[in-house]
């Protein structure tokens, strides 16, 4: 077997704008990912407000991984097998998954972003580093995206694609949230700690990932 | 037998590791000193409950108060109470080498037949006045006579570890032997996705099924080791077991992958594939996180000296080696087994269905 990164950006990019034509197609998808934000911080908002000293890091990640899991198990489903069929003619497998892992890292970034300011707004969290959390928030897209992009591929293949993403996702992504919770704790603490150790670890399990998929999706994808 | 001779290797090694881990003795050590906290300047009669010594009336026995290698004093008498018991007198001077005002000693036994055996910072002594000058002049200098050597090196006593030391032996070669199984699974869906044959995707299944087995029971062994050591059965505060348990839940949703998928040969590819983005998360569990984090009890982790140091001493190695090497090897044989086991069943099924 002899793979070979065939990196067109121009048929990437069209790749990435027909996944975003067909995200608008469907207003529900986004509206329903954009509502599933803003209704669970409400809950923890309701629920908790009268506690204190919450563990913000923890509460913030769950919520992050659920949104994840949520906007991404349903990537591959949505796709008639019409589609796949005529997707499979015109890109190869890595275009397809480099530019759906694109679009989906993308996608979470801006959930989590939204997720953030509401936190922020509702919540009151105590971040002192705010460029650190916005920095942890998306490498966190970056390896949630990745990561999940691949699981939600394998899932599509069984016939309960929405749980097998989740239970085949989050041992996988354990270690990259440990990571993301020691960052985001630097990122609320007072005094600034040496974080380059961990964001080094990140992009390590990053990379090695990405360069996994890159050699396995192809096998996955054809059928 | 030719070809068999590797699970004759396996099966004597084990039985070698149980039988001799269980049976050498421990070296002889000091359990308790009474008094702990003492000052300077006064005559104490201390009671040593020593273990695994069998000290008898006319036996040449010393002891020794040490703060470093240099000061040092040998005690005036030493009474045998019982075969683990002595009392001992020590005269303490009014000046101690330390600059400290209270400092911790460390109490060393030396007998015929029995050895020598240390207990650091045994005795915590008080001075009033620190004169570093005259507790020079006031101390003997390399004091030490030679020390007893015993007539046999047994396994080493361990202040906390006790006899569960001998766990070394059952608990590590469980996470050993995990490992290699899960590389050879690695290997085997390698080879799969490599060749298309399904009867290796059959095999890796069966090493991880052996390899889950062999994690199950590490973490009852470790929890067993916990339980005797840090007093619980399992915290959630040790990076050690949390990963652990999160490379096991890897792995169950493997085995619920294999059964959600019924077609044989893209059951064989999807798990093949998740094996290996799973392998590269559980060396990342297991092997990368557990050394990030600040402080762990757990040996290895955190800048905590793992068994390996001066923990793992050459009596430890001459049992701990071949439990290593004859559980591994067993683990294989069991995922052969297993494997067959599940090649005859497809067989059958398919011919008589």
């Amino acid at each position: 077997m002899i793979f070979y990164l065939h990196l067109d950006m121009k048929s990437i990019l069209s790749l990435i704008h027909l996944e975003f034509k067909m995200e608008l197609r469907r207003k529900y998808a986004l509206g329903g990912a954009l509502l599933y934000v803003l209704s669970t911080v409400f809950v923890i908002y309701t629920s908790l407000q009268n506690a204190e000293n919450l563990p913000w890091n923890a509460l913030f990640w769950l919520v992050a991984l659920f949104i994840a899991v949520n906007a991404i198990a349903k990537s591959f489903a949505v796709e008639q097998d019409g589609t796949q069929l005529y997707l499979y003619q015109l890109a190869s497998g890595i275009q397809v998954i480099l530019a759906k892992m694109i679009y989906n890292v993308l996608l979470i970034l801006v959930l989590l972003l939204l997720a953030m300011g509401a936190f922020l707004l509702f919540l009151a969290i105590p971040i002192q580093h705010v460029g650190l959390f916005v920095g942890t928030v998306a490498l966190g897209s970056l390896g949630l995206g990745i990561v999940l992009t691949f699981i939600s591929a394998i899932a599509n293949k069984t016939d309960s694609s929405a749980v097998f993403t989740a239970i085949l996702s989050f041992p996988v992504l354990l270690p990259i949230l440990l990571s993301l919770i020691k960052l985001t704790k630097a990122s609320f603490a007072a005094e600034s700690t040496s974080v380059s150790q961990d964001i080094v670890i990140l992009l390590a399990i990053d990379t090695i990932l990405i360069g996994l998929i890159l050699i396995l999706f192809p096998i996955v994808w054809k059928d | 037998m030719k070809q068999n001779w590797w699970k004759f290797l396996a099966v004597a090694l084990v039985l070698y590791s149980v039988v001799v881990g269980l049976l050498r003795p421990l070296n002889p050590g000091i359990l308790k000193v009474n008094p702990i906290s003492i000052e300077a300047g006064k005559s104490y009669d201390m009671t040593i409950a020593t273990y695994n010594t069998d000290f008898q009336s006319g036996d040449d026995i010393q002891s020794y108060l040490k703060i470093n290698d240099t000061f040092g004093i040998q005690s005036q008498q030493v009474e045998i109470l019982a075969p683990n018991e002595l009392k001992v007198t020590f005269d303490i001077p009014t000046k101690l080498p330390s600059i400290l005002q209270r400092d911790a000693y460390s109490i060393i036994l030396s007998a015929d037949r029995v050895g020598t055996f240390i207990r650091p910072r045994a005795v915590s002594i008080v001075q009033n006045e620190i004169d570093i000058s005259g507790a020079i002049a006031a101390w003997p200098q390399n004091s030490f006579g030679d020390f007893k050597k015993a007539a046999k090196a047994n396994f080493p006593f361990r202040a906390i570890l006790y006899e569960s030391l001998r766990n070394l032996f059952y608990h590590v070669p469980m996470w050993f032997g995990m490992t290699f199984l899960l590389m050879g699974s690695l290997v085997c869906s390698v080879l799969y996705l490599a060749n298309k044959n399904t009867r290796m995707d059959t095999r890796a299944a069966a090493m991880i099924q052996i390899a889950v087995l062999y994690g199950i029971l590490g973490c009852a062994t470790g929890a067993i080791w916990a339980r005797g050591t840090w007093g619980t059965w399992w915290t959630f505060e040790e990076i050690k077991l949390n990963v652990s348990a999160a490379t096991l839940l890897l792995y169950f949703a493997y085995f619920l992958l294999r059964a959600a998928i019924d077609d044989e040969v893209l059951r064989a590819k999807i798990s093949s594939v998740y094996s290996i983005i799973g392998f590269v998360a559980a060396v990342f569990l297991l092997f990368v996180l557990p050394r990030m984090v600040e402080s762990s009890l757990h040996p290895g982790n955190g800048g905590n000296p793992g068994f390996g140091g001066e923990d793992l001493d050459n009596t430890l190695r001459t049992v701990f080696y071949p439990a290593v090497i004859g559980w591994t090897v067993l683990g294989f044989w069991m995922a052969q087994l297993t494997f067959r086991a599940k090649f005859l069943q497809d067989y059958f099924l398919e011919k008589y269905d």
